[in-house]
């Protein structure tokens, strides 16, 4: 069985990670969870990378061993699955560079003395922020979709804005689902002399019948015939970029993974790898000679999966 | 291209947080929908919410500390806010 293993979280020993004793009570596990997620939650800390790093580890610890479920299972080792990070990204990302809520907090709450003595600001002259900076233009946000090659390996496209502006923009090869890319100058105008604000692309990478992305890597079920998978052999698997020939060995089951290098998303030293899934496939209607002599094979050879020897 | 849109129900499905809890966040201005008049959120209202459920459900937070600590994330937002503009002029 091949392991996933994910750039971004590396696997420690979830209970040191906790700060807890093995045999800790399930409440308590609880508790260090919420005490250490409150200190170094991304959105208590925004920008902070050192905090988002520590919180990936607490919360990929929580996950492995937070319910009695999921601690049993990591206690007689069979954790299989690594943590993939939480769906939808954090809040500090919708405000960074300044969002909405941003913008009302500095509407309904600014005081340009007390920013000025913040910042350091000479009064002469009145260069308050608002005077001096003169207001830069808005960001903007929007969607575009990417089909899923050109996701993985990269492409340029050009882009149309509402006011008719065209523009190529470079997309980077294994960019992810809810990445977005950042124009810098293309949003909206800025008043008097501020500069305009910056457009982003928030990519959707369009779904593929064959292929699934996981994170840098590609994952594809492969289908191969039974006898193949009791004998082994080289079987033809789909990459990206055509067909190529892996090698499985002999007793290969249904869900069995196969690691390919370098054929999975990205690109140069950083692309991952292709992940092929097997499908063991018997034909829904075997030739009478084939039935005959899996019937003899029967009667010869005893297998049964329920019962392993 | 367009920043998208989402209903009340639309967004209770893609965060997994029920309607009636979305607009007791909206009720109590912690959520100012993009479009108030016809409940239609973006983005970044999406993001809001599951920060809140983040904080109630998860860390436990008690109701009444929420509106505090939003308003001291939106603070360290308009101040990194800040600091970014002067940096560019």
């Amino acid at each position: 069985m091949i392991k996933l293993v994910f750039e971004e979280v590396s696997i420690k020993d979830p209970y040191a990670v906790l700060g807890v004793s093995k045999d800790a009570a399930q409440e308590d596990i609880k508790k260090a969870y919420r005490k250490l997620a409150k200190k170094f939650h991304p959105d208590l800390n925004p920008g902070n990378q050192e905090a988002e790093k520590k919180f990936k580890e607490v919360s990929h610890a929580f996950d492995l061993i937070g319910t009695p479920e999921n601690r049993g299972k990591f206690d007689r080792g069979e954790t299989e699955e690594p943590h993939t990070g939480r769906p939808g990204g954090y809040y500090y990302q919708s405000q960074d560079p300044g969002g909405r809520y941003t913008h009302s907090f500095g509407e309904d709450f600014a005081d340009e003395d007390f920013f000025e003595q913040l910042f350091g600001r000479s009064r002469a002259g009145r260069t308050g922020y608002r005077a001096s900076m003169d207001m830069p233009g808005a960001d903007e946000t929007y969607q575009m979709e990417v089909d899923f090659i050109e996701a993985a390996l990269g492409a340029e496209k050009e882009v149309t804005f509402p006011n008719g502006k065209k523009l190529k923009i470079n997309i980077p090869g294994g960019i992810e689902n809810g990445q977005k890319l950042r124009l810098k100058g293309q949003g909206g105008p800025g008043q008097r002399a501020g500069p305009p604000g910056d457009a982003y692309v928030e990519i959707k990478v369009a779904s593929h019948g064959q292929f699934q992305r996981q994170g840098k890597d590609i994952e594809t079920e492969v289908p191969v015939s039974f006898l193949d998978a009791v004998t082994g052999g080289e079987i033809e698997v789909p990459t990206l970029e055509g067909r190529v020939l892996l090698k499985i060995p002999a007793g290969s089951s249904s869900g069995n993974k196969f690691r390919i290098k370098g054929k999975g998303a990205g690109t140069g030293e950083r692309r991952g790898d292709l992940l092929a899934k097997l499908k063991v496939i018997v034909p829904k209607n075997p030739d009478p000679g084939l039935l005959q002599a899996v019937e003899k094979l029967k009667q010869q050879y005893s297998f049964d999966p329920r019962r392993p020897a | 291209m367009e920043s998208r849109r989402y209903s009340i129900e639309e967004a209770s499905s893609s965060c997994g947080i029920n309607c009636e809890m979305i607009i007791h966040f909206v009720e109590e201005d912690w959520v100012k929908p993009i479009n108030h008049q016809e409940m239609m959120l973006d983005d970044e209202d999406i993001a809001r919410i599951r920060l809140i459920n983040t904080l109630l459900d998860e860390l436990e937070i008690d109701e009444e500390a929420v509106p505090v600590i939003l308003h001291l994330i939106d603070e360290i937002h308009h101040l990194r806010f800040l600091l970014g503009m002067r940096d560019r002029n």
